[in-house]
């Protein structure tokens, strides 16, 4: 097992280091720079020779690469954890990272935890019973929910129940404007409000993330109730599964069985979407101008913010192979055989 | 595991349902207002990286003070305050510096400074402010070096390119502060211009020669960085104004409260909360519903269809906002002028002013905004026509390629999408093909300031800061081997070069003023920029709060509102 | 190559595909729909009752007897878009999924029979694609080689490339333990013409059964990138383009341009699924 991770971080890192590179000369061929949105309605040759300066642009692109990953004078390069400075706002990449992803996660992580209490006893159920009236519905649902783009469902939800029925809050954000944010510690509003005993911001909190988490938890409960229901009936009909039904266990302890063994596919489903969202989730971010790391990543490649778009790659990039990673060992975990593929 | 899913199932929607119809929260205390913008500060250094950005500009205006400004003129019909614009003493009032003379001898401007003003950590202001504000103009150390360059266009001696010179031993040399701005005591300043020009009192206007607070700002600075921009970038920016930093989060929100020793008085506002939300309609939203008081930048559409709503006002002023098409001189087939006079017929005004903005925007008359000094109606004017579009075309020897690309920011498409599509329209009847797109602001920035490659484009984001028709030219039509800064569609005139090089130093107001119309006779006799419609910079607010006043940059003073609420 | 090969259970011949449709409710409303999106894409733009590009009308008019889902903020009528967008969509998503599924499946194949070097890179590289995110990937194309629909497909291409490449591959390494790879082989048959010949058409049924899905996707991203602004050139009639520059107005009451375009995104997807669904069941259910 040991080796198995081993082996694993090594590839992850190569891989890392690979994108980053890649993204780097990727950026450098964008079409745009933005120094003339820097120095704005001065843009005198003069300036904009020393504005491309100062951004390091006037130099060769290796030249770059060797400042960004090792860093120059007195300032760190990427390879002692320096993200870099945002030339849009200059702040540093890190802190811009940090306040938006705790968003993303608190918006993804319950849309996920909702999405699954609908869709896993639901699959599991209609497992059982195919081709029966819920069976029939609850596949249509699927069909249906993942039919149309999230942002539209998004759109649909705010009209009716904020511009027409008055009962959702407005979609300006994580907050409402008149309220003061908790103390921040972890930079989601709903763990940050219960660590400062402010109940106030946590019920607000979570009146602003209702119609994004349904949007979101509608979209993603299709495809997890359809890969619940596929894996189950496969284990429904397995071997081990009758013989434990003919030698009398209770249905009690054979669900159980059934559903760790059902499990594995649905797991490796729920995150490789979940990789997907952290970036993913930007048209419901931005319907409900949530500020999270899909809108960021967004802001940064239409402002030609390399620092930034570097560093939400970067960040997005692990953070989907971590949870890879996570997920082998998991299923190496819950199947022996899965070690030796 | 069904019963538990049922229970599950039915305690979220009650959770919900509670949750969804919880009363909404009272509105704000009295003296605390809500404002909504696309954006909040995304830093507050007027020599840093965001200083172009309106919504950046509006954090500086509200925390920092200039050292004159310009007096008040009653407000127009619409309740919108409004300045004396102009380049005499009597268009202008002391804030920092109390009282001034001019020494025309020696090109020499003597500010007596006001005593007893604090800053928002308790710092006091004299001489010394000034002068380090004018040194780190100078200094150039910031990522656009805004302040040094208002202090050239005003002629201020020794403010010179040669600060941005390659050389660098020989740049670091002009640098420095020399004796052009001179501190004579604790509350007299002395500067010198190295020749006549008008646009000194006004540059000092703009929120880029704002006054530091240089006892805090000292304090924040660091080996690497001695002028302290990461600090008045990213933290604070200390100065004498109405209004201390309370929380600032980037990309979210920007609170300030009052000044309780603002030298005019604390102001009535006492708390903003200036909140961004990026889509127009959500804030046009929460001000219909009272969650915000004042809110900036919708669309002419949503303007509209919130002027007679209960409780909020419209009201906005045609102050120096236009939309513009911008034709390339060096991009056939737009580098023959009777293609572009072909299009400035081929335009449905009427169309554009009723559909794009719903009737709040005039016909243009010429290239500069109607309220600047030294504005002149042009005697060539051009009115739609489609006959006589056909006619130039056909003399120009036009032949449709179909490949001519019509520019556009894409971030604000809800307000020129509908126009550029009645634009397309109108071309394709006089037999012009165009294709619309639209870019990024970065990359139409590029493309507009640096490549300067856009062959065609519409543009309502034009408008010079420096309130005169001297400075718009030298802005945007001067070419640029005489200097011109920001001309982008490479126009060049041997006329308006001549011309503007006797106005930049002119001394006679009268002389002046006829130059200048000269000058923009030529402008709209070659089309230099097609200009469209004038339109009005709006506001949608709470009709319990009065006080709206409009400056060049448009960003609202919160130090001029009175909330009721 | 995945037109002239067979398909493993079934030869799809017309009578049986009615016959299968009669049974199956389901799949006679998706073949419709995909029927229908198809005759839409082909001739959409020459049926339209007006120009889908130029005002034709005020702007933002309710739905009424001569524009029939009223016209957006430019006076454009949004029925003539909204049939005039297939042309954009779904010639888009079916180019995209054609060109992922054919690459995917050609590279999924040599990596899963071919164990050597080139099968961990080409999985570390679908691996990195995958994570890498999507939308930034989808506008930094699009920024790089300027918005119009050949670019875009090779964005979605490269997008979906490494699901048909994982399909493939776990198919294939499966089948080529199968005896009749064996049996190939004692015949003397060389490596490339088993891997072509025999275990190609045997491991076809998952990307067969992902390619409609993936037109489906193929939508979705096409509309969510217009979204973001990475889209195709407005006014070119696009789904995803018409919610995007209408979304503004719901707030004003204005709902017919973007409910519409967005109803027919969902048919369409649903349509392509429904599809997908039923031959997922007959092969490979």
């Amino acid at each position: 097992m040991t080796r198995f991770v081993a082996r694993r971080l090594v590839i992850a890192v190569v891989q890392v280091a690979a994108i980053t590179i890649a993204v780097f000369l990727l950026i450098r061929a964008l079409p745009a720079d933005p120094v003339a949105t820097r120095v704005g309605f001065n843009a005198s040759p003069d300036v904009y020779r020393k504005a491309k300066a100062d951004l390091g642009l006037d130099r060769s692109t290796l030249s770059q690469l060797g400042t960004y990953l090792g860093g120059s004078g007195t300032e760190r390069g990427l390879l002692a954890g320096n993200l870099g400075t945002s030339w849009a706002s200059g702040s540093t990449v890190a802190s811009e990272i940090g306040d938006a992803l705790p968003i993303t996660l608190e918006l993804i992580s319950l849309s996920f935890l909702l999405a699954g209490a609908i869709a896993i006893p639901l699959g599991m159920r209609t497992a059982r019973r195919p081709g029966k009236a819920l069976d029939k519905a609850v596949f249509g649902y699927g069909l249906f929910a993942g039919a149309a783009p999230e942002f539209w469902w998004g759109l649909m939800l705010v009209f009716v129940f904020y511009f027409k029925l008055g009962w959702a809050p407005a979609p300006l954000g994580r907050l409402s404007p008149q309220l003061q944010a908790p103390t921040q510690r972890t930079g989601a509003i709903l763990i940050d409000s219960l660590l400062a005993g402010r109940l106030d911001a946590f019920w607000d909190g979570l009146r602003h993330l209702i119609l994004p988490v349904v949007t979101l938890a509608f979209v993603l409960s299709g495809p997890i109730m359809k890969m619940v229901r596929q894996s189950m009936t496969r284990v429904l009909g397995s071997d081990f599964v009758l013989y434990a039904q003919a030698a009398g266990l209770p249905p009690r302890q054979v669900s159980r069985s059934t559903l760790r063994a059902a499990f594995g596919p649905v797991l490796t489903l729920t995150s490789i979407l979940y990789g997907f969202m952290l970036g993913g989730a930007v048209l419901v971010e931005s319907v409900f101008s949530l500020g999270g790391l899909g809108q960021y990543s967004v802001k940064s490649v239409l402002e030609f913010n390399y620092p930034s778009i570097q560093g939400v790659v970067l960040v997005i990039t692990v953070l989907s192979l971590v949870i890879y990673l996570v997920l082998d060992v998991l299923l190496a975990l819950l199947d022996p055989r899965a070690r030796h593929r | 595991m069904r019963r538990l899913s049922i229970l599950a199932g039915a305690t979220a929607v009650l959770a919900a349902s509670a949750v969804l119809t919880a009363p909404t929260r009272a509105a704000a205390a009295a003296g605390e207002i809500t404002v909504l913008a696309e954006d909040i500060p995304a830093g507050l250094d007027y020599d840093g990286p965001s200083a172009a950005i309106p919504t950046s500009q509006t954090g500086m205006v509200n925390l920092m003070e200039p050292l004159v400004y310009y007096k008040t003129k009653p407000a127009n019909s619409e309740g919108i305050g409004l300045l004396s614009f102009g380049f005499a003493d009597a268009n202008f009032e002391g804030r920092l510096a109390e009282s001034w003379t001019y020494d025309p001898k020696t090109f020499t401007w003597t500010f007596k400074l006001r005593k007893g003003v604090k800053g928002c950590g308790g710092a006091t202001f004299n001489a010394d402010d000034v002068v380090y504000t004018f040194a780190r103009a100078k200094s150039v150390s910031g990522a656009a070096p805004i302040g040094w360059f208002l202090s050239n266009v005003a002629s201020i001696a020794n403010f010179t390119p040669d600060v941005l010179g390659a050389d660098k031993a020989k740049a670091a040399e002009a640098q420095k502060l020399g004796d052009e701005v001179k501190k004579i005591d604790d509350f007299t300043v002395a500067i010198k211009q190295s020749a006549p020009n008008k646009l000194f009192l006004p540059v000092l206007t703009i929120f880029g020669l704002g006054i530091f607070d240089k006892e805090t700002m000292e304090k924040n600075k660091t080996a690497t960085d001695p002028w302290s921009h990461e600090f008045a970038n990213n933290t604070n920016v200390p100065s004498f104004g109405p209004y201390c930093l309370d929380k600032w989060t980037k990309n979210s929100e920007f609170v300030v409260k009052g000044n309780t020793d603002y030298y005019r008085g604390a102001p009535k506002v006492t708390r903003v909360v200036y909140r961004k939300v990026p889509q127009s309609s959500n804030r046009l939203a929460a001000v219909q519903r009272g969650e915000a008081q004042l809110v900036e930048r919708l669309t002419p559409k949503e303007f509209d269809s919130v002027r007679k709503a209960k409780g909020v006002k419209v009201a906005g002023v045609i102050g120096n906002e236009n939309l513009f098409v911008h034709m390339n001189f060096k991009t056939p087939p737009f580098d023959n002028v009777k293609v572009r006079q072909a299009v400035a017929y081929a335009l449905d005004y009427k169309k554009i002013i009723a559909n794009g903005y719903f009737g709040q925007a005039t016909k243009s008359k010429g290239p500069i905004p109607s309220s600047y000094p030294g504005f002149s109606v042009s005697k060539n004017q051009y009115d739609t026509n489609i006959e006589k579009a056909k006619t130039l075309l056909k003399e120009a020897g036009y032949k449709d390629k179909g490949d001519i690309l019509l520019s556009y920011v894409s971030e604000k498409q809800s307000i020129l999408l509908p126009i550029a599509t009645q634009i397309k329209a109108d071309l394709a009847k006089v037999g012009i093909k165009v294709k619309l797109d639209p870019l990024p602001q970065t990359q139409y920035g590029d493309r507009q300031l640096v490549k300067k490659d856009l062959q065609f484009a519409l543009n309502d984001q034009e408008k010079p800061i420096g309130v005169d028709a001297g400075y718009a030219t030298l802005l945007f039509f001067v070419s640029s081997e005489k200097g011109g800064l920001n001309n982008m569609v490479n126009y060049s005139s041997p006329k308006v070069d001549d011309l503007f090089a006797k106005v930049k130093n002119e001394a006679d107001d009268k002389t002046r003023n006829t130059e200048l119309a000269e000058i923009q006779d030529q402008l709209m006799a070659d089309l230099a920029w097609l200009p469209v419609v004038e339109l009005k910079t709006q506001w949608a607010f709470s009709d319990k709060l009065t006080g709206l006043a409009w400056h060049p940059d448009s960003s609202i003073r919160w130090n001029d509102l009175k909330y009721a609420g | 190559m995945t037109a002239t090969a067979p398909t493993v259970g079934h030869p799809k011949r017309p009578h049986r595909l009615i016959a299968a449709a009669r049974r199956d409710p389901l799949l006679t409303i998706g073949l419709c729909i995909v029927a229908l999106s198809i005759f839409l894409a082909l001739f959409g733009t020459l049926i339209a009752p007006k120009s889908p590009t130029e005002p034709t009308g005020a702007p933002s008019e309710h739905p009424s007897l001569s524009h029939w889902m009223g016209t957006d903020a430019s006076g454009l009528d949004v029925f003539s878009q909204v049939i005039s967008a297939p042309r954009t969509d779904v010639v888009l998503a079916v180019s995209a999924a054609l060109v992922s599924s054919v690459l995917g499946t050609l590279i999924g194949l040599t990596a899963g029979y071919f164990r050597t070097w080139w099968a961990e890179v080409v999985m570390r590289i679908s691996d990195v694609l995958q994570a890498f995110p999507v939308f930034i990937l989808g506008m930094m194309l699009v920024a790089l080689s300027g918005r119009n629909t050949g670019n875009l497909i090779v964005a979605l291409s490269l997008l979906y490339t490494p699901i048909f490449i994982r399909l493939t591959r776990a198919e294939v390494l499966t089948q080529r333990n199968r005896s009749y790879v064996e049996s190939a082989r004692a015949m003397g048959n060389s490596e490339w013409k088993i891997a072509f010949r025999h275990v190609l058409p045997n491991s076809l049924a998952p990307s067969l059964i992902q390619l409609s899905v993936t037109v489906g996707f193929g939508i979705l991203l096409t509309a969510g990138l217009s979204y973001v602004g990475a889209g195709v050139r407005p006014p070119t009639p696009e789904w995803g383009l018409m919610i995007s520059s209408s979304a503004n107005q719901l707030i004003l009451g204005e709902w017919w341009p973007s409910v519409f375009p967005g109803l027919a995104i969902s048919f369409t997807v649903f349509g392509f699924a429904a599809v997908g669904n039923a031959i997922e069941r007959r092969v490979g259910g």
